[in-house]
């Protein structure tokens, strides 16, 4: 029946020629899928309303403890599923409520003594727990009713024996997705995720990431323009959704994904291979981070360690962040996965918008009060991540690195240091095991630390270079702002030049000189910095079999003929023609 | 049967993670087990009746044990509590 409706639609389709339409959202998951799509909604079955019979009774008490058993198999294979502390948690909620004896009691006393159908005790008897809960929480507490009425639900549709209206094989447009749905569909071969709400950052979006099903989210009006069994197109690498594709956008996009699988199947086999460019020169790629759940991905592409841990995200949407212990589980998450690489913390990086309102609002804020300036005034802040870290340290020696953003002066290193040295102090008079021995690097970002990297490379252990902020204060260009983002590109002879100045005063210093920024992860710019001695990249992982396959390709000395060249050139446009030149030799 | 009064401590309060934790461990005994907080009794071992009572921080609850192991029930319940379900909130200014 489903085919033939399917069949119908198809036909209509030809016939009236539907008109393409494009969609963007926030790409969340790279990869380009064309299939048919299914409507994800959350079912909420039809409960009934009459009376049973006494003879029923019994039937339907079964029927409940039943649902209760499926749902719980369900939820443990998810949590076998699953690393993820948040999700580990609310799955146990959820079993812990599948258990509940007050509940089955409940259930039970309403099918029995009022004759209520299986479907309409449950749900007249979560209804009481939830209007309780309501009245008595504060606002917060929303989110958790949010859970557990998902679980009725669950308890609903399996007493209906009713299964979502996906089809195996489509791609799915929902309005927005949790990550528990999310997670279950791991077995249900989907091809693509489209949805409504929600950002690239949502929890939702990186478990589509860790399970690589190409995803858009944000796409505000997907499920209102797409039906059920339409033909779309969907581009996870820049967001964008394409319904109704004609024929020549069909085979554009077809021939795209044919090459992109076979470089799939090539970067399996490139990434067992060794970090060696063509004459034998090695080098070492790692991944930008934010949670532990983007390691999959890092570690299938074989990254050497996490060159940047972001700590914003995580400090930022978890309330319970302020508490050490949960801070430090964190941390050790991301280096029990990364064994025996190294992680580099980058300390907590915002600007002061995140902590006040409109009112104190800054003018400029990428000139403002950021990273470490905000750090040093927030001691409380600064003190619980280091505790936190310097904590961490004791089972994981020799692996962590502090990174520190928006150094732009001297005193400030010396500030941080006395810091350090205090909670070491502390720690350590606590009885504590720690590393004592934390190597502690600054983000070069700031044009005159370029400038003056030699002073700087005295008084740290390391130097990472962040091309975003370092080209966008370079080039005085607000990288934000649309008027001018053709001004923008990471690849401008200056920038190229300050690189060369931080990776010489690096040598000099014996302070090691890595690149965390985006020009890192462009491949050819990889090699040219490998032609500057910079041996140590850390990027996305999704890009790093792409950069690793032209290191592989080219040899060392190629490359710094090729650096050499670019520290020449004089304007933009030589050096998109020394790249040009160099990619077709 | 032991009564006895507990403070929570933790800052978030009686929330789900502890909810869960509590009932988890409650389960564990024999001895029937119940809450009484602003007049409410409701059954220790039920999360979803634990999660109506919103207790939050400073909240005290009286504790009710009947049954053969209610000593040790109440002895490993208030510890629980007392360390505010492993989630106290550690002060790092000083």
């Amino acid at each position: 029946m489903m085919d033939l409706v399917k069949f119908m639609r198809m036909e209509m389709n030809d016939q009236v020629d539907n008109k393409e339409i494009y969609i963007s959202g926030a790409p969340a998951c790279p990869g380009i899928v064309i299939g048919n799509t299914s409507l994800y909604q959350r079912v909420r079955p039809h409960i009934s309303d009459t009376q049973i019979a006494d003879d029923e009774v019994e039937d339907h008490i079964h029927k409940f403890y039943e649902a209760l058993d499926i749902a719980e198999e369900e939820l443990r294979a998810l949590s076998d599923n699953t690393d993820l502390k948040a999700s580990t948690d609310l799955i146990q909620m959820q079993i812990a409520i599948l258990k509940d004896p007050e509940l089955h009691d409940r259930v039970e006393q309403e099918i029995s003594a009022n004759n209520k159908p299986v479907d309409s005790a449950v749900e007249s008897i979560f209804r009481n727990y939830l209007q309780v809960i309501r009245r008595n929480h504060r606002d917060e507490f929303q989110n958790k009713s949010v859970d557990i009425s998902d679980i009725r639900d669950r308890l609903l549709q399996i007493i209906h024996d009713k299964r979502d209206d996906i089809e195996e094989g489509t791609i799915l447009v929902a309005r927005e997705l949790s990550p528990r749905e999310i997670i279950s569909f791991s077995n249900r071969d989907i091809k693509g995720l489209i949805t409504d709400r929600g950002g690239a950052t949502s929890h939702a979006a990186i478990i589509a990431r860790s399970m690589n099903i190409p995803t858009v989210v944000g796409a505000k009006k997907a499920t209102e323009v797409i039906n059920s069994g339409d033909e779309v197109v969907l581009d996870g690498r820049n967001g964008e959704v394409v319904v109704y594709p004609k024929n020549e956008t069909r085979k554009k996009y077809e021939s795209l994904i044919a090459q992109q699988s076979k470089k799939k199947a090539d970067f399996e086999s490139l990434c067992q291979k060794p970090n060696k460019t063509s004459d034998g020169t090695p080098f070492t790629l790692q991944a930008n981070i934010e949670f532990a759940e983007e390691l999959s991905i890092a570690n299938k592409y074989q990254a050497e360690g996490v060159g940047l841990l972001r700590t914003e995200s995580i400090y930022l949407s978890s309330k319970d962040f302020q508490n050490i212990d949960h801070q430090v589980a964190f941390y050790a998450s991301i280096l029990e996965l990364t064994a025996p690489h190294q992680v580099t913390i980058r300390l907590f990086d915002v600007g002061g918008d995140k902590f006040f309102g409109d009112e104190e609002k800054e003018q400029n804020p990428f000139l403002g009060w950021r990273g470490i300036r905000m750090l040093l005034e927030q001691p409380k802040l600064l003190k619980n991540q280091l505790r936190a870290i310097y904590k961490t340290s004791g089972d994981f020696i020799g692996r962590i690195r502090i990174l520190v953003p928006m150094i732009s002066t001297i005193n400030e290193i010396r500030k941080l240091k006395n810091i350090i040295g205090e909670v070491k102090k502390e720690l350590l008079s606590e009885g504590v095991d720690i590393d004592k021995e934390i190597p502690l690097g600054l983000m070069v970002e700031v044009p005159s630390v370029a400038l003056k990297a030699d002073l700087f490379a005295r008084h740290a252990d390391f130097l990472s270079i962040g091309t975003n902020d370092l080209t966008q204060y370079t080039l005085a260009v607000d990288r934000g702002n649309e008027r001018i983002s053709n001004l923008y590109d990471q690849r401008h002879p200056a920038i190229w030049q300050l690189i060369n100045g931080v990776a010489e005063a690096g040598k000099r210093n014996e302070a090691p000189v890595s690149v965390c920024g985006e020009l890192a992860s462009d491949p050819i710019s990889a090699c040219c910095l490998m032609g500057l001695g910079i041996d140590t990249l850390s990027m996305n992982a999704v890009v790093l079999p792409s950069v690793k396959q032209l290191l592989r390709e080219n040899s060392y000395a190629d490359m710094q003929q090729l650096a050499g060249k670019v520290l020449q050139a004089e304007t933009l446009d030589d050096i998109n023609n020394i790249f040009s030149n160099w990619e077709t030799k | 049967m032991i009564k006895k009064k507990v403070t929570i401590v933790n800052d978030a309060g009686l929330h789900a993670r502890p909810a869960a934790a509590l009932v988890k461990l409650a389960s564990k005994f024999e001895s029937d087990f119940y809450i009484h907080l602003y007049g409410y009794k409701v059954n220790g071992k039920s999360i979803l009746g634990v999660m109506t009572l919103a207790a939050e921080k400073g909240a005290e609850l009286e504790l009710e044990l009947d049954g053969p192991d209610e000593e040790e029930a109440t002895e490993a319940i208030t510890e629980l509590i007392d360390d505010g379900f492993g989630e106290v909130y550690e002060d790092g200014d000083e």
